[in-house]
């Protein structure tokens, strides 16, 4: 079966498939998640500064996981990463640097 | 010419691509990246510049129903994706229904949208309005921001939702089957799109504390 999917790798359009069971597995890591940014917020009040930074953190591990997952992105053609990895570089450093000129204006 | 590459005339229905279409919608999804990145951009700075008034003003959002929020559009997320695995494995009633449930997750997130959004107009916490245009500059940018962001987040959950319901139809006339999955895949990966941006939006409106 192993010989056969490297065969018809190039002219199909079947490649991996993910089962129900990872998509079950990844929906219940995403609610944890949820459920620990709202927690952590809701009741972690007096870390204001460090709240922001987890919120961000634990909004992007759950990204993360949506894209690996359920955009199929861990599976895929090695194009499709380097692609997310470029334009996400891309996008943080505009964001990075543009915040940088105008906070220290 | 046509000896071992065969050549097909654009438009004429064989020229399927299922490589391509997908690399064209990740293209797609990245310019959405950019549309919403600009308006997430001017949140960084007008939070930065205004952070007490930030503060304060995400204090008259409901939380609960943002979390409620959050868990529909991943449920409806776990579904799409589904419904994919459904259909590649030959199931197209499967994928039919887990296809509609994420529809109706999309719904149900519309519902509750407008729920929280008649709560501000109740408030008179919308553009326009006394109460509104009498508050600080801060608590005014926040809202601005709030409503065109979820706004413009709105708009994509339905057009999502249009999407997805298309592709049913497809695969109802079996346009759309276990070898032809792509327009499913894509409109999936429209939808995981719509996602990942209410991922960040929670937390930047919502969990401000």
């Amino acid at each position: 079966m192993n010989g056969k999917e490297k065969i018809t790798e190039n002219t199909s359009t079947h490649e991996h498939i993910s089962s129900y069971a990872e998509h079950f597995g990844t929906w219940v890591a995403l609610i944890l998640l949820t459920l620990m940014t709202v927690f952590i917020s809701t009741f972690g009040a007096d870390l204001r500064t460090l709240t922001v930074a987890t919120a961000l953190l634990i909004a992007t591990v759950k990204a993360l996981a949506v894209a690996l997952y359920f955009m199929h992105l861990k599976y895929d053609a090695k194009i499709y990463r380097a692609w997310m990895i470029i334009v996400m570089a891309l996008f943080v450093f505009f964001l990075f640097m543009v915040t940088l000129d105008y906070i220290t204006r | 010419m046509a000896d071992s590459h065969t050549f097909v005339l654009p438009n004429s229905g064989h020229n399927f691509d299922a490589k391509a279409s997908k690399m064209g919608m990740w293209l797609f999804l990245f310019t959405e990246l950019l549309l919403f990145g600009g308006l997430f951009l001017v949140y960084i700075i007008y939070r930065y510049l205004n952070q007490d008034a930030f503060l304060l003003a995400s204090f008259e959002l409901n939380v609960w129903m943002g979390t409620i929020n959050t868990i529909v559009l991943l449920t409806s997320s776990m579904t799409i994706a589904m419904a994919i695995t459904a259909l590649q494995k030959g199931n197209a009633k499967l994928a039919i229904t887990l296809s509609w449930l994420t529809i109706l997750a999309a719904l149900s997130f519309l519902v509750i949208k407008y729920f929280e959004w008649s709560s501000k107009f109740e408030h008179g916490l919308f553009p326009g309005m006394d109460h509104f245009d009498g508050l600080p500059l801060g608590e005014r940018l926040y809202f601005y921001l709030y409503f065109f962001m979820t706004g413009l987040h709105a708009l994509h959950v339905i057009v999502g939702g249009v999407f997805i319901a298309v592709v049913i139809r497809l695969i109802k006339k079996e346009k759309v089957t276990k070898e032809r999955y792509s327009l499913l895949e894509n409109s999936g990966l429209y939808w995981h799109l719509v996602d990942l941006i209410w991922i960040y939006l929670f937390p930047l409106f919502y969990l401000i504390h």
